[in-house]
């Protein structure tokens, strides 16, 4: 039981970190019609970023500030430059973010120098609560409520306030909200940076979770995020909570009892969702 | 015989020819390698330019049927014995696993938008990578293992023979493929599938068998060059490979079965050339960057790539504009 515990927490946790990169990826989705493939590269870029602030002010917080800063900034130089010019086109789309995700994979090698990085979590998140028999890592706690804290946000934002109201018209039907003369391209931008940001967000917290980053990380996690991208149905919010957190379960329980397996029980749980309901358990409608 | 021939077919047969007798001239056996090397992903390089260039779909998984050809070959090799009878058996293998991969990703993907075949493969091809260190039993894991040839393919110019017979086949092969209405049809959904699909077509049909040919020229591309090596291991499933043979596809122009011929060679020389000057300063080892670069300003100013461009540039037929990436729907 307890066991069975730990192992929740952990794939929570997982799951909540997948969660924040999945889902810039799939409102960029939704609204841009872009699949990013450098989405992985946000990740990295905000894991060494942030953890290069956090190892030289000393502050865990600053360093998660500058891996959004990161975030935001790869964000913009990303859709002007990369997306911008291939506008409309996905084969081009998907062929020119790949080429940047390698791009942005070797240079932090330039930068930040080739090998592994071992990164702790900050003095106040270390160590663990004691319930009953239960060990609860603070870390993975302080994990699943920024996830939990990032997902009420985004949802209050999506569902009150007048630029929630645009990204959700936006995702049905673009052309119609840009008829109305709301400046998509710049709603575009800001959702684009948004996601970036979130992205680099999920780089520096799972940088202390796993204890280690390297740069090929990025493409290996981005690897899970488009597995819950496309079991939770692409462009829906919601759906990626969801789908983030179920894969990230299945991937702790079966590190846990079958290791060799944990990759092929996700891609298994794709491959049932893409026969049986391939637009995703919780499709956009449009 | 040759009154019949284009004059295209004579010219591509003069240049085969005249590459079977280069051994003759060139003897360095690292310059005989690079050329092998060059054969292989020309190989590689044509089975993806099926797909990318003619049907308009996009796999970023390309290199797990490389992986399966060369894995069956070595293997078969491995534990058994290393003559030709067991070399045609694991071609057959190889092939026959590769089709059924890549008949299952097409048959679940291919009848989605282009995204779902480039994410499926992408991590299908990630699977395999993994399957492979962790099955060490049967794979050798990261160490991977080497083995004995046939003794017919001990004389590298034998092997060098054998790539070059083989690039030669499968580029007549597939180019006589693409210009038969099968090709004409494949070529059709690129520009636009809902019209082909309301013409009467049956799209998936079409996108499915486009998927297995490339799937199966690719794994016979991995069994040349796992035959060229002597040794496997895991790099076989790495997505370097995919990135090289996408590289190579979009630098000498999709949709020309020999501009990812010319493509394979540029790459293949750069590698060579590039890693010898990681001596001279540090930023040429990572050379990927100068790969990534060039590949993005190619994509976004020549998305035609070489031959392409100097076709659009030779023939200025209005319709031969319009033969590139752009215009691809979903």
């Amino acid at each position: 039981m307890d066991l069975l515990f730990v192992l929740l927490i952990n794939g929570l946790a997982t799951g909540m970190l997948i969660f924040l990169l999945a889902a810039g990826l799939t409102l960029i989705f939704g609204l841009m019609d872009v699949l990013n493939f450098a989405h992985g590269g946000l990740f990295i870029w905000g894991a060494y970023s942030g953890v290069w602030m956090y190892h030289v002010t000393n502050s865990f917080t600053v360093g998660i500030a500058a891996a959004i800063v990161t975030g935001l900034v790869i964000g913009l130089v990303t859709e002007k430059v990369i997306i911008r010019p291939v506008y409309g086109n996905h084969i081009q789309q998907i062929l020119i973010t790949l080429g940047f995700m390698l791009v942005l994979q070797e240079l932090i090698k330039v930068v930040f120098g080739p090998s592994q990085k071992a990164v702790a979590p900050p003095a106040f998140l270390e160590g663990s609560f004691m319930v009953g028999d239960i060990v609860l890592i603070k870390y993975r706690l302080f994990i699943i409520l920024i996830g939990l804290v990032v997902f009420f946000v985004f949802a209050y934002i999506f569902k009150q306030t007048r630029i929630g109201l645009i990204v959700r018209a936006g995702v049905m039907n673009k052309e119609m909200v840009q008829s109305l003369g709301i400046n998509i391209k710049l709603v575009f931008m800001v959702v684009f940076m948004v996601g970036a940001a979130l992205a680099a967000l999920s780089g520096i917290l799972h940088a202390p979770y796993s204890g280690v980053i390297y740069a090929e990380m990025g493409l290996e996690f981005s690897i899970l995020a488009f597995i819950v991208v496309i079991i939770g149905g692409m462009g829906s919010f919601k759906g990626s909570l969801v789908a983030a957190l179920l894969v990230g379960c299945m991937q702790a329980f079966m590190a846990y009892y079958v290791p060799s397996l944990s990759l092929a029980t996700n891609m298994l749980l794709m491959v049932i969702v893409l026969v049986f309901r391939p637009q995703g358990l919780f499709p956009v409608k449009g | 015989m040759l009154r019949h021939m284009n004059k295209g077919t004579v010219i591509y047969l003069l240049m085969f020819l005249l590459l079977t007798l280069l051994p003759l001239v060139v003897t360095g056996r690292s310059m005989q390698f690079i050329l092998i090397q060059i054969f292989v992903f020309g190989i590689f390089a044509m089975s993806y330019d099926l797909l990318l260039g003619y049907t308009g779909i996009i796999s970023f998984g390309h290199v797990m049927f490389f992986g399966i050809g060369a894995y069956s070959t070595a293997i078969m090799f491995d534990r058994f014995e290393p003559t030709v009878g067991y070399l045609v058996l694991a071609v057959i293998v190889g092939v026959v696993l590769a089709g059924i991969v890549s008949f299952i990703a097409g048959i679940l993907t291919l009848r989605l938008k282009s995204h779902y075949y480039a994410m499926l493969t992408l991590a299908l091809a990630g699977l395999f990578l993994v399957a492979a260190e962790k099955w060490t039993s049967f794979t050798g894991g990261n160490d991977g293992f080497t083995f004995g040839l046939p003794d017919i393919l001990r004389d590298s110019n034998m092997i060098y023979l054998l790539c070059l017979i083989s690039l030669a086949l499968l580029f007549f092969g597939l180019r006589r493929l693409t210009a038969s209405p099968f090709g004409k049809v494949l070529m059709a959904i690129r520009e636009n599938e809902q019209r082909v699909e309301s013409l009467g077509y049956h799209v998936l049909h079409y996108k499915v068998v486009a998927s297995v040919v490339s799937g199966v020229v690719a794994a016979y591309a991995g069994v040349l060059y796992i035959i060229s090596l002597r040794f496997v291991d895991t790099s076989v499933f790495a997505t370097d490979f995919t990135i090289d043979v996408l590289l190579m596809t979009i630098i000498g122009g999709v949709g020309t079965l020999i501009g990812p011929l010319i493509g394979a060679g540029l790459v293949e020389f750069a590698h060579h050339w590039l890693s010898g000057l990681a001596d001279v300063h540090w930023i040429f080892e990572r050379w990927i960057i100068l790969y990534g670069t060039v590949y993005i300003l190619v994509v976004i100013f020549f998305p035609l790539g070489i031959v392409g461009t100097i076709r659009a540039k030779l023939t200025r037929h209005p319709l031969r504009k319009r033969n590139d990436l752009k215009g691809v729907g979903s």
